[in-house]
């Protein structure tokens, strides 16, 4: 009986540690992001089209050298309005000039203004909203001024400030930027009061976290995807504030090329010459449908409930 | 206090502790008082556990040692010294250091976003408790090992884990502290059963391992009679009783913990059917009198009533103890 048992039976080892041990492949953030956002082909495909406007907008004017002062068939009636052809792919306008060469001018000031204004309105509002969701003292005074800004109609203090400072690519920047930023410091700092008292939160308060690391390893990376959602609405809103202003006459000044004044400008032939307007309308609109659509897969792919 | 109980070093003490919330914003302006006056001193060495009925106030008198709520009276002392209230920097250190807690919510009290190696030297990095990157990483590997972790489990983050895993990664992140008492708030109670008694062992050798003292709240009062050596009441933020966990279990005065006691499930079927529940009810008994303060009845054992009520309970357990003296 025994011999039997030491025969057939043997002790099997066992192992603690072989039960911890995790079988899935390692798990990393922006890895995943980007398996996610590549999933979707038609979000990729729209993310090319989007790099090559971005990049040839910012190529082409190199090339063509186009200033809107300089006219130089203004008197050459023949050169006048004429319709798309080889030599002019989007044809001619009033004062004779390439409609091409000025669109793509235009577009490239366009993104800029929408990029950097962006830039600077997202850095000082996730900075600032993220201190001010923290802070009680600071909450007290921030939300007065919020209150003051956000009643002021945004058109008539770039009517005041466009007249104080002229027109011109530095001071429209600043007219964007001046008070744009407390609205996304607001929504960060909701957000930051959403998530700040979370238990995990409390945990590292309890282990001695000061408030700066708890906002830069707690709070901040859960609100990447909120971040970037914002980002993606942020850059087409600012493109279209920018013509928006041009085209009132606040934005940028006769020396510089740009979509909205464009639109503004060929309004007027919209019937004799509808291609003057509906060229740089629907530049526009690619541009910022496109950036749209790109920034909101990111901002998905951000998201780590869609990761699989 | 009883000779017995003098032998032992107080850790803890918590002394005529109120906490009352105040509702601001609202139209009645009212205040809710979550602790009502709480006595108790925690000796060192010893698991405490605080139990009552969900919002009775236990998890606030324990977020209150960690000083994450505002006392509104009363004190409370840590190894003799008052930690409630302002505190200078270093003390105010140290005292982090040496409270830590473990939380209910495994899920929910890790970052999600950072590796396990950052959630367990996140406490080393605010106090700088290593010397260089090669000792921080030595104690987060032992600090794995104590909970029974790999040291490949570093790079994975928390949502890879299951819940007794990620339980016991808080854990080791507040031993990594080498804290002196740890707050513990239903450490289990969001776990399934099956992995309940894995971490209750873990956390009871590591109290034997560190030398550690348990403030440990709860519900569940076969947990608790399991893990305890001393007990108190609470009940809508006033602490009822106070006793020896043996004690409390064979002589239940106050009718709140003879109400809770019996509502412990029983293995035996044939017990649990005939067992009879009493629901606890304020409006049935008599209240007259003074008003009721907690009082020691017998050495180690205390009871909130007044001299009346400490009459009649008194006489109770004569009478408990001359049955148990025929047996």
């Amino acid at each position: 009986m025994e011999n039997n048992k030491n025969e057939l039976f043997t002790f099997a080892e066992f192992d603690e540690s072989k039960s911890e041990h995790i079988e899935a492949p390692r798990y990393s953030y922006w890895k995943s992001v980007w398996r996610t956002f590549v999933r979707n082909k038609f979000t990729v495909a729209v993310c090319i089209f989007m790099l090559i406007v971005v990049v040839f907008s910012m190529i082409q004017p190199i090339f063509s050298q186009y200033d809107p002062m300089y006219m130089p068939n203004i008197n050459d009636a023949t050169l006048k309005f004429l319709g798309p052809s080889s030599q002019h792919l989007f044809g001619t306008d009033n004062f004779g000039r390439d409609v091409f060469d000025a669109c793509w001018a235009g577009a490239k000031n366009s993104l800029i203004i929408g990029f950097v204004c962006t830039l600077i309105n997202m850095i000082l509002g996730v900075v600032i909203g993220a201190i001010w969701g923290f802070s009680k003292k600071m909450d007290r005074w921030m939300i007065e001024i919020y209150n003051v800004i956000s009643n002021v109609p945004f058109l008539l203090l770039a009517m005041v400030l466009s007249y104080v400072l002229g027109s011109g690519f530095r001071s429209l920047i600043f007219i964007m930027c001046v008070t744009n930023w407390i609205y996304v410091a607001y929504f960060i700092r909701t957000q930051v009061m959403i998530i700040r008292d979370r238990e995990y939160n409390l945990a590292s308060r309890c282990l001695g976290t000061s408030t700066w690391t708890m906002i830069t390893k707690n709070i901040l990376p859960y609100l990447i995807s909120v971040i970037m959602t914002y980002t993606a609405r942020e850059i087409p809103a600012n493109i279209s504030y920018e013509v928006f202003l041009s085209f009132l006459g606040l934005g940028l000044g006769q020396q510089n090329a740009s979509l909205g004044r464009m639109i503004s400008q060929y309004t007027t032939y919209m019937n004799a010459y509808p291609h003057l307007f509906w060229i740089p309308v629907s530049i526009l609109a690619v541009i910022s449908i496109s950036l749209y659509i790109v920034g909101q897969a990111l901002a998905d792919a951000s998201d780590p409930r869609t990761h699989r | 206090m009883s000779n017995k109980t003098n032998e032992k070093e107080v850790l803890l003490s918590v002394r005529n502790v109120d906490i009352a919330f105040d509702n601001k914003t609202g139209i009645g302006k009212k205040r809710f008082r979550a602790v009502k006056n709480a006595n108790f001193d925690i000796y060192r060495g010893e698991t405490f556990a605080l139990v009552g009925e969900s919002g009775s106030g236990k998890t606030t008198l324990g977020r209150a040692i960690l000083r994450i709520n505002e006392l509104s009276t009363g004190e409370i002392y840590f190894k003799g010294k008052k930690i409630s209230g302002k505190l200078s920097k270093e003390d105010d250190r140290e005292v982090i250091r040496s409270i830590q807690m473990i939380f209910q919510d495994p899920a929910a009290s890790l970052n999600e976003r950072a590796t396990i190696e950052y959630c367990i030297s996140e406490g080393l990095y605010n106090f700088h408790l290593y010397k260089d990157e090669e000792d921080r990483i030595a104690k987060v590997d032992k600090a794995l090992h104590d909970v029974g972790l790999l040291p490949e489990h570093k790079s994975r983050y928390p949502h890879e884990f299951s819940g007794g895993q990620r339980q016991r990664v808080g854990i080791a992140r507040a031993m990594i502290m080498e804290p002196e008492l740890i707050v513990a708030d239903e450490p289990i109670s969001a776990l399934d059963v099956s992995i309940r008694a894995q971490v209750l062992n873990l956390m009871n050798k590591l109290k034997d391992d560190k030398g550690l003292t348990y403030l440990f709240i709860a519900h569940d009062l076969s947990v608790v009679r399991f893990i305890s050596d001393r007990i108190a009441v609470i009940h809508l933020g006033r602490i009822v009783e106070i006793a020896e966990t043996e004690e409390l279990f064979k002589h239940p005065l106050h009718p709140y913990t003879i109400s809770l006691l019996s509502a412990v499930p029983m293995p035996d079927p044939r017990v649990e059917k005939s067992k009879k529940l009493v629901v606890y009810d304020d409006s049935g008994r008599d209240l007259s009198g003074e008003k009721p303060i907690l009082q020691e009845i017998r050495p180690g054992h205390f009871v909130f009533a007044n001299d009346r009520e400490m009459k009649e309970y008194d006489a109770i357990l004569k009478e408990m103890e001359a049955k148990e003296a025929k047996q």
